[in-house]
């Protein structure tokens, strides 16, 4: 549990509830980072719940998943419109897709770059950038630039809505039937985007 | 104890809890995953069933139709034009009263083609003698799975659960899974005292002349008009076992004291719920209904629940062209049968995959409040510019 998030939940009922919107383009596993982090938030005992926007199924098409986490049963069956967190797997989207629509303010930007983009925090929405090289890094550990379990560590730590154990209990589950190897380097990948994130650099391997 | 589940994984759980023999399918978005899910597990060795990849929807109907006739419990499950291209299929299953279940995974019809969610596939065949369910939630979707099974063999009706296509197929969420032994208490191994047996022959479906066919139908009409005690009593009995219940007929929300109420289908329930607590909090007497039993329609329910409402706003994901929205219809006469006035406003929404958000709902409700009404049918969230002049 996180000091970000209201205990009690006396209130309405989506007082305590986060939603996160993935952007990412066909093949790169955004429906996956989706589950993922619903899985990992129901480890940690929130309701959840995830599901993708599908469009034309094919490779390098954007791509949409929303996930939603909260302390009372989730009802709607929704899009996320107004998502506290916007995690963005291929920068490229920012020019030719509406990725920041509708994000709160001072909400959590996890995008997959070298560096901050220029020119788009100029509304004063104060939005909270995360950059980190994912693709980079998950080449490193996956042989692939597949960034979704990267930018997963870096949401848990920039957010602190998910803990990086049940995460990782997530990922052991999800790519359990994909083998041992394929379960410990994206656990590796999740452990640096989480230590990036915390500490504000990449750990050298 | 609960998991996350997709949709299709869970619903694809309660079949294999529900021990079919005969699985036949032919894959079709977004129903696909359902079927995937359970060929898996049959070649794993999971689940002991015959999995018959049938060539067209058609064959797919067929099989399950003649596996039921010979006493084995099957499954299936389609959508969209799938589901259309069943339809000669299904009503004959209806007619020779086979208890068989499917799952329709709501999806649009073409043309223009959209594989997106709306309830048009189903509705479709709403004549075809089939008692029709509509699920909130992927729980209510596993749920509903196991009532059905025990509906279908106590009326000797075949029964489909309509469950929104992504809406729910595709979503994860928490989905209490039943225990094994839970199940087989609650349903007991298929008899089916007609099953066809080569040492007694005898014909399903055979010719009917005109001095009985008219009775063969309003046979069927009859079975239908007792299946909805049927249906609320086992919804009763599910509760019992599992500690969940969906109202068995129509499941009611904060209508108590309400001047508007918005009758509804499937899992757009979720956010009217939602609406109608926010505005609730404003101090505005709105309440809402959803319509779980479409067929048999529960015409003596709906008023039962109705009777106190101002005016009701039918919000539904399919029409019929040229005469407007389905259940509004059959909900203004059974209303004028009742003896009530009640205004009730139609509108479609949410057609091929169009997100019914809070806020639309919201607009829906604040101007039904104001009184206006009309009987012609109104599209909610039509963008009138887009929309094509011929």
């Amino acid at each position: 549990m996180n000091s970000c998030v209201q205990e009690g939940g006396g209130g309405a009922r989506d007082a305590t509830q986060h939603e996160i919107r993935f952007h990412g383009r066909g093949g790169q596993g955004t429906v996956s980072a989706a589950a993922l982090l619903a899985l990992a938030a129901f480890e940690d005992d929130y309701e959840s719940q995830a599901f993708p926007k599908f469009g034309s199924e094919r490779r390098g098409a954007p791509v949409e998943a929303y996930v939603r986490i909260s302390h009372v049963p989730i009802r709607a069956h929704n899009q996320v419109y107004t998502p506290d967190a916007v995690v963005i797997q291929d920068s490229t989207l920012l020019r030719s897709e509406p990725v920041l629509q509708g994000l709160k303010i001072r909400g959590l930007i996890v995008l997959n770059s070298e560096r901050q983009p220029d020119g788009f925090n100029d509304d004063h929405s104060d939005f909270r950038w995360l950059c980190l090289p994912a693709s980079r890094i998950a080449e490193k550990y996956l042989g692939r630039p597949l960034p979704n379990t990267v930018l997963l560590g870096a949401l848990a730590a920039g957010s602190g809505w998910v803990s990086l154990s049940a995460l990782e209990q997530a990922v052991t589950s999800h790519l359990a039937k994909k083998g041992e190897d394929m379960v410990k380097v994206n656990i590796e990948a999740l452990r640096e985007g989480y230590r990036f994130a915390s500490q504000g650099e990449e750990v050298a391997s | 104890m609960k998991s996350l589940l997709e949709g299709s994984r869970a619903v694809a759980e309660a079949v294999h809890l529900c021990r079919p023999q005969v699985i036949a399918a032919y894959p079709i978005t977004p129903q696909t995953h359902i079927i995937e899910h359970l060929a898996q597990f049959v070649a794993d060795g999971d689940l002991s069933a015959m999995f018959i990849n049938a060539e067209s929807e058609f064959g797919a109907a067929s099989i399950v139709l003649g596996a039921v006739a010979s006493g084995a419990r099957a499954f299936t499950a389609s959508a969209s034009q799938g589901l259309l291209l069943m339809t000669e299929v299904l009503y004959n299953i209806a007619g020779m009263r086979l208890p068989v279940v499917m799952v329709c995974a709501n999806r649009a019809v073409g043309a223009p083609i959209n594989i997106f969610s709306d309830h048009q596939d189903s509705m479709s065949v709403r004549d075809a003698g089939w008692i029709q369910l509509y699920v909130e939630s992927n729980q209510e979707a596993v749920d509903t799975v196991i009532q059905a099974y025990r509906i279908a063999e106590a009326c000797e009706l075949p029964v489909m659960v309509c469950m929104d296509g992504f809406f729910l197929t595709h979503t994860f969420e928490p989905v209490e899974i039943p225990q094994q032994t839970a199940v087989d208490e609650f349903l007991p191994p298929f008899h089916f005292a007609r099953a066809l047996d080569p040492s007694r022959p005898m014909t399903l479906g055979g010719g009917s002349e005109p001095d009985n066919y008219l009775e063969y139908r309003a046979g069927q009409h009859r079975a239908m008009e007792q299946a909805r005690d049927v249906i609320e009593a086992i919804d009763a009995d599910f509760s019992d076992h599992f500690a969940r219940g969906y109202g068995g007929l129509v499941d009611p929300y904060r209508v108590a004291g309400a001047e508007t109420v918005t009758v509804t289908l499937g899992s757009t329930m979720g956010a009217v719920r939602d609406v109608v607590d926010t505005l609730r909090e404003n101090g505005m007497a709105v309440g809402a209904l959803r319509l779980r039993c479409f067929r048999p329609f529960p015409a003596q329910a709906l008023i039962h629940c109705l009777a106190g409402a101002k005016r009701i706003v039918v919000l539904e994901k399919a029409f019929s062209a040229g005469a407007g929205g389905i259940v509004t219809g059959e909900l203004r006469a059974a209303l004028h049968q009742a003896g009530l006035a009640t205004p009730v406003e139609g509108v479609i929404g949410g057609l091929g995959g169009r997100d019914l958000t809070p806020a639309v709902i919201e607009a829906i409700f604040r101007r039904a409040a104001t009184g206006a009404s009309s009987v012609a049918c109104r599209f909610a969230d039509l963008n009138s510019d887009a929309a094509p002049s011929t």
